[in-house]
């Protein structure tokens, strides 16, 4: 994510974390690597606002952290989704198709 | 439950910090390591992967500063950093931060003071349970406004048929009591109240009780409510104190109850006793001498009270048509008993705001003039990645902890400012008892502190973070604070000058206002003249009265070096006891007519003697104006300003009055001499009419019971009264002589509040002066040291002496004509608020405004010319070789 489209990502960085950790448990760099590969490199996350949004998550309860030993035998921090996590992805994804339908519309009128 | 993590979250944070900080670290490196080892999958060598996950990371500090400000703790730890630096910042500059304290400390110390003051006065409920329910209740005159007191038949019927009150009580407005048998005897301020008096107000006495109902009804036995403070002066807190009793005007009264030291009422002053006040229905309707008071009944209006007290004084005016047709008004008790102090109050409370303004206006001048220091300092910070915003916080910290360094000194000022003033100040104001430094006044002090704090420290703030990051950096050799710092500077000198010259013409209306008070003539001649308060009890039956005062000023009369010795029931400048309507012969009766009252007072023959009130026609009583067993001759002596306001045209001698409610039934007084207007209403009352009686006339001589001694001797008064004391101990044992003043003291105690006030606000625009000039004085001295090179080039160019001081004195004058200016237009605007507290001064008063203007000029010339003449002395070589 550069800076140019950071301020309009803030609160979508956080639901594209909870997303990605909705799969399976993962660790910053792998966050930060799947979601550039998933969007097709049109979002680079960049570890200064990766390491805030986790924070700010850990804050809100929605997920929680340990750490593990990576699949080449590396420590890192790994990411887990709460229950309350997966109840906020939910709610934002929906909220977001709703948007997102709505703006198409607008701008196809 | 959410606030609730959040702040565990933070806190647990702020108390692990290494350890998370660790973790954090931990994390980055493990990310920078997984990013390589993904690079080097992908086909980097080793060394070239590293390097580019390091650069994707971007400052690990940067990264680390933004996980850390997620959380609020973050904004707690950069508050606590900024004090840090800002205590630390102030020590390094200790003459600086002395001089800003004491500004700040004197400035913050007497608002604080000012406002305990006002809180406790004007703002706070009254200290009784559920106030607002509680209301004053009187009478005016149909077309007139105010509130005057009410009448027994008055009150009597407004008890018996209201029905929006708990309960109305009542209070004879002015009392005091002869306490015999303890000692010498003494006259002990108190009051005469209604049996439910207490349990209107609803507060419980600290031992025994309040009266019962039916105590106040005729016959019944005499018993007393006495004060804390009394019970621990005259009784030695004695705790079997009920059921002793006090001999009180020479009657029996059994202490039933001791009040607490926090019910004080009347509160304007002194009260020890309670008595009881016994209501018996009256054939008359004066005299107005009580004040009603009631309890309103939950939900009902005091507007809806005052509408059922106009029908029921509707009816008493039916019921006495001769009297004039009275309206019944209500009052807010708080109101009734403050009001009257509100605008002086606010005024002070206004003219200290001002010289607080001041105080942060020359602080944040200091400010400035230290900006150009730190300009240094702070563009190294921003040069290294500070934001503006961030700077101008850290400042703003700094001016806080100053302003609250200086709140911290002003409190212990304010402390002791409250307690000089309860102990020095004028008494006589309500409610002083409940003064103090309370939570509300910290609070006030709190929010004053801050708002100073942002007020002198905004400026500078912006000033010293102004973007321009090479230039403070570059300039080694001398720290000039730019164009912008200086002309800000200049604003805030203006805006001091001004504040200061509203302050100045302020205190100028009220020491000319003061002048003339203190200039009024109140008709007596006031050296060598002792006055005392003798109240005669009421086993003395009429004639008894006559014949001791007869007996008594003979004895007076005849101690060696009294020149005249009289008696009179009040006293100028301000003592007057009763007013009364009177009529002229010749005048209608028609009841709506115009009120005229005439203060009304009975006197002794030699009273005129004994003050040298001149006589201008006729002659003085006499004591062969009454022969025993004859009938009432019938006179009164009347002042100028009545005789020629009501006998115009005609000799006033031989002029026929009546006083009282106008009614031709009335009896007719023959006036028998006119004597120079004196002032018994305060010396900044108008001229009214008076009309003398003798004491011992039959309808007067009951009212002679409580009456002045004024003694005119050859030498100091007061060296008198141990003899006079002794003459009247031999007359009656029982009786106190009280309130022994001089004439000169009782005028002098007339002005009190007056002069007070002058002398604060007085010193409050000295102060406010040479805080300015100081300002004035700095900036001058400043702009001169800047220019030192340019006035060396001038001088060397041939410039005259004259030529330099007048350069550097335009700078000064130029600021100071657009200070005055703008202060003139204020204190225009400002100064009509305080009408009021003004005699016989227009708020615009020329004079006041022209002599305070050139005092201003003068002072901020000197601080100005000295710094020029520094200007002149200026050696070119020495001024060009510095550079």
């Amino acid at each position: 994510m550069t800076d140019k489209n950071a301020a309009l990502v803030q609160g979508t960085l956080d639901m594209l974390i909870l997303k990605t950790l909705a799969l399976e448990p993962m660790h910053a760099h792998g966050i930060g690597l799947r979601i550039e590969q998933i969007s097709q490199g049109v979002f680079q996350v960049n570890p200064g606002s990766l390491f805030p949004a986790f924070k700010r998550l850990e804050r809100e309860g929605w997920v929680n952290s340990e750490w593990r030993a990576t699949e080449n035998n590396r420590r890192a921090k790994y990411y887990v989704l709460t229950a309350s996590g997966r109840k906020q992805l939910k709610s934002e994804t929906r909220g977001w198709k709703t948007q997102s339908v709505a703006i198409a519309r607008i701008l196809e009128a | 439950m959410k606030i609730f993590r959040y702040l565990i979250a933070g806190l647990r944070e702020l108390f692990r910090r290494d350890k998370t900080e660790s973790e954090l670290n931990e994390e980055l490196n493990a990310y920078v390591q997984n990013a390589a080892a993904a690079k080097v999958q992908a086909g980097s060598n080793p060394e070239e992967a590293q390097r580019a996950a390091r650069l994707e990371m971007g400052g690990m500090e940067s990264v680390k500063h933004q996980v850390r400000a997620v959380g609020w703790e973050f904004a707690l730890e950069v508050f606590v950093q900024d004090v840090r630096y800002g205590v630390r910042m102030l020590f390094k500059s200790p003459l600086f931060t002395a001089v800003a304290l004491t500004t700040i400390a004197i400035g913050i110390g007497a608002n604080t003071a000012m406002f305990s003051l006002v809180d406790a006065i004007l703002l706070r409920p009254l200290p009784y349970p559920e106030p607002q329910r509680l209301v004053v209740a009187g009478l005016h005159q149909r077309g007139e406004s105010g509130m005057n007191l009410m009448g027994t038949t008055d009150f009597l019927a407004w008890r018996d048929h209201q029905q929006s009150f708990e309960q109305v009580a009542v209070l004879d407005n002015g009392n005091s009591f002869a306490l015999s048998g303890m000692g010498a005897p003494e006259q002990v301020p108190g009051v005469d109240v209604s049996a439910n008096f207490f349990s209107m107000f609803g507060i419980a006495p600290l031992k025994g009780r309040g009266f019962h109902p039916g105590e106040d009804g005729p016959g019944a036995p005499g018993v007393v409510v006495i004060s804390e403070h009394f019970w621990r002066d005259h009784l030695d807190s004695d705790p079997e104190v009920l059921n002793r009793t006090l001999t009180l005007d020479g009657k029996q009264h059994t202490i039933v109850g001791v009040m607490p030291a926090s019910f004080h009422f009347p509160s304007r002053r002194p009260v020890d006793l309670w008595a009881i006040r016994t209501l018996t229905p009256q054939m008359s309707r004066p005299p107005y001498g009580l004040v009603a008071l009631g309890r309103l009944k939950p939900g009902i209006s005091m507007r809806q009270a005052e509408a059922e007290l106009g029908q029921i004084t509707a009816q008493v005016n039916a019921q006495f048509p001769t009297s004039p047709e009275l309206v019944g008004v209500m009052m807010p008790m708080k109101k009734w008993l403050v009001s009257e102090f509100s605008t002086a109050l606010l005024v002070l409370l206004g003219a200290i705001a001002l010289l607080l303004l001041i105080a942060v206006v020359n602080v944040a001048n200091l400010l400035l003039a230290r900006a150009a220091v730190r300009q240094r300092e702070v563009a190294l910070r921003m040069a290294m990645g500070a934001s503006r915003q961030r700077v101008i916080c850290q400042l703003l910290t700094e001016s806080a902890v100053l302003s609250l360094m200086g709140g911290v000194f002003g409190l212990l000022l304010a402390w002791l400012a409250v307690r000089a003033f309860l102990a020095f100040g004028p008494g006589q104001m309500p409610r002083l008892n409940e003064v103090g430094i309370n939570s509300g006044v910290l609070l006030f002090t709190f929010v004053v502190c801050v708002g100073s704090g942002i007020l002198f420290g905004l400026a500078p703030a912006i000033e010293t973070s102004r973007p321009s990051l090479t230039e403070p950096l570059k300039d080694t050799t001398r720290s000039s604070s730019s164009a912008s710092a200086h002309r800000t500077h200049r604003a805030l000198l203006v805006l001091q000058v001004a504040l200061a010259l509203v302050l100045m013409i302020g205190s100028g209306l009220l020491i000319r206002s003061f002048v003339r008070l203190s200039d009024v003539n109140p008709g007596v001649q006031a050296d060598h003249v002792v006055t005392a308060a003798i109240w005669l009890p009421y086993k003395y039956t009429d004639p008894q009265v006559g014949q001791f005062w007869q007996q008594f000023l003979q004895k007076v009369q005849s101690l060696p070096g009294v020149k005249a010795a009289g008696i009179t029931m009040s006293l100028p400048p301000n003592l007057l006891e009763i007013t009364n309507p009177f009529t002229v012969e010749g005048q209608g009766y028609e009841r709506n007519r115009q009120l005229q009252l005439a203060e009304e007072m009975t006197v002794s023959p030699d009273y005129f003697r004994a003050l040298e009130i001149p006589l201008i026609k006729g002659r003085f009583f006499s004591t062969s104006d009454k022969v025993e067993g004859k009938k009432d001759p019938m006179i009164v002596i009347i002042n100028e300003t009545m005789a020629k306001k009501y006998f115009s045209g005609k000799d006033p001698i031989g002029g026929r009055i009546q006083t009282g409610d106008p009614d031709p039934n009335s009896p007719w007084e023959t006036v028998v001499g006119v004597v120079g207007d004196v002032k018994y209403s305060g010396l900044d009352a108008g001229p009214g009419p008076t009309i003398y009686v003798p004491y011992n006339e039959n309808g007067w001589v009951g009212w002679s019971r409580a009456m002045y001694l004024a003694v005119r001797s050859s030498e100091n008064g007061v060296d008198l009264v141990p003899a006079i004391r002794a003459e009247l101990a031999n007359v009656d044992g029982t009786i106190p002589l009280a309130q022994i003043r001089t004439m000169d003291e009782l005028l002098d105690e007339s002005l009190m509040q007056q002069r007070f006030r002058t002398w604060l606000v007085s010193g409050f625009a000295a102060l406010a002066l040479l805080l300015s000039a100081i300002g004035l004085y700095a900036l001058i001295s400043y702009s001169v040291s800047q220019r030192t090179r340019e006035i060396g080039v001038r001088v060397a160019l041939g410039a005259q002496r004259g030529n330099v001081l007048g350069m550097v004195l335009r700078e000064g004058l130029w600021l100071l004509m657009w200070g005055m200016f703008l202060g003139l237009i204020a204190a225009f605007l400002a100064t009509r608020i305080m009408r009021s507290l003004l005699y016989s001064t227009s708020p615009t008063d020329a004079l006041s405004f022209a002599a305070t203007s050139l005092a201003l000029v003068a002072v901020a010339l000197l601080a100005c010319y000295i710094p020029a003449r520094r200007a002149t002395k200026v050696d070119p070589m020495v001024a060009l070789r510095y550079e």
